[in-house]
């Protein structure tokens, strides 16, 4: 299933949202940890955040693909698109995760996103069939202070 | 672990299905042809390992300050669904 740009992303919506989101095989190198809790903001638009759904205090930030990459075409896999019970790309919704280092530009992932059906909350981080057009580590454009 | 030796030309079946054919050796180089029902995703290993690193370096916490970013003009314009 090829994934072009979402209708009204929950990630741009105009008044914050806090979603329990469900990843039954886990992360990769986090296979353990299966229930996260989405939170968006406006103000914080394109990110938002994925927190791991403990009292840990931990998280990930992710952010709208399409907006950093307007171009971004990802390919589900058939399996994926099954696992999740998509039957067209506007019942996805795409993250990808997002790195922050100090003193480093940050990246987004466009190898891996995080693909959630909207209507069952059931997310997988899916590796796109073309895996190989995108970056591990896409820059993304900070603005100068 | 299973170990087979091969020709090029020569294939190995797996579950009857998937067919993984020697097509070509050059130098410490093997090329695989892999036919798998498209129910079936075919990676490099690399791209999962990199992947877990990559993820194990974003868990951040809650506390983190994000990026500020620039030249984003999509994010102020609306965002139409195009398939």
């Amino acid at each position: 299933m090829k994934c072009a740009e979402l209708m009204e992303p929950e990630i741009t919506a105009r008044t914050p949202h806090t979603n329990m989101v469900r990843i039954p095989t886990g992360l990769l190198g986090f296979e353990q940890i299966k229930d996260y809790v989405l939170k968006t903001n406006p103000e914080e638009a394109p990110f938002a955040w994925l927190h791991v759904g403990d009292d840990s205090g931990l998280a990930f930030v992710v952010v709208d693909p399409f907006i950093v990459m307007p171009a971004y075409l990802p390919d589900i896999p058939k399996v994926d698109a099954d696992f999740l019970q998509l039957s067209e790309p506007k019942d996805a919704l795409l993250l990808s995760i997002v790195t922050i280092k100090d003193g480093e530009q940050p990246t987004t992932n466009l190898k891996g996103p995080i693909v959630i059906n909207r209507h069952t909350h059931v997310g997988k981080q899916v590796i796109i069939a073309n895996a190989a057009d995108y970056s591990l580590k896409h820059p993304l454009p900070v603005a100068a202070e | 672990m299973l170990i087979l030796s091969r020709k090029i030309g020569e294939s190995i079946v797996i579950d009857g299905r998937i067919h993984v054919k020697i097509m070509r050796v050059e130098g410490d180089v093997v090329k695989l042809g892999i036919e798998a029902p498209s129910s079936i995703p075919v990676h490099r290993q690399e791209v999962y390992e990199e992947i877990q690193r990559n993820n194990q370096q974003a868990l951040t916490k809650q506390s983190t300050s994000l990026p500020k970013l620039t030249k984003l003009p999509k994010l102020a314009g609306t965002v139409k669904q195009v398939i």
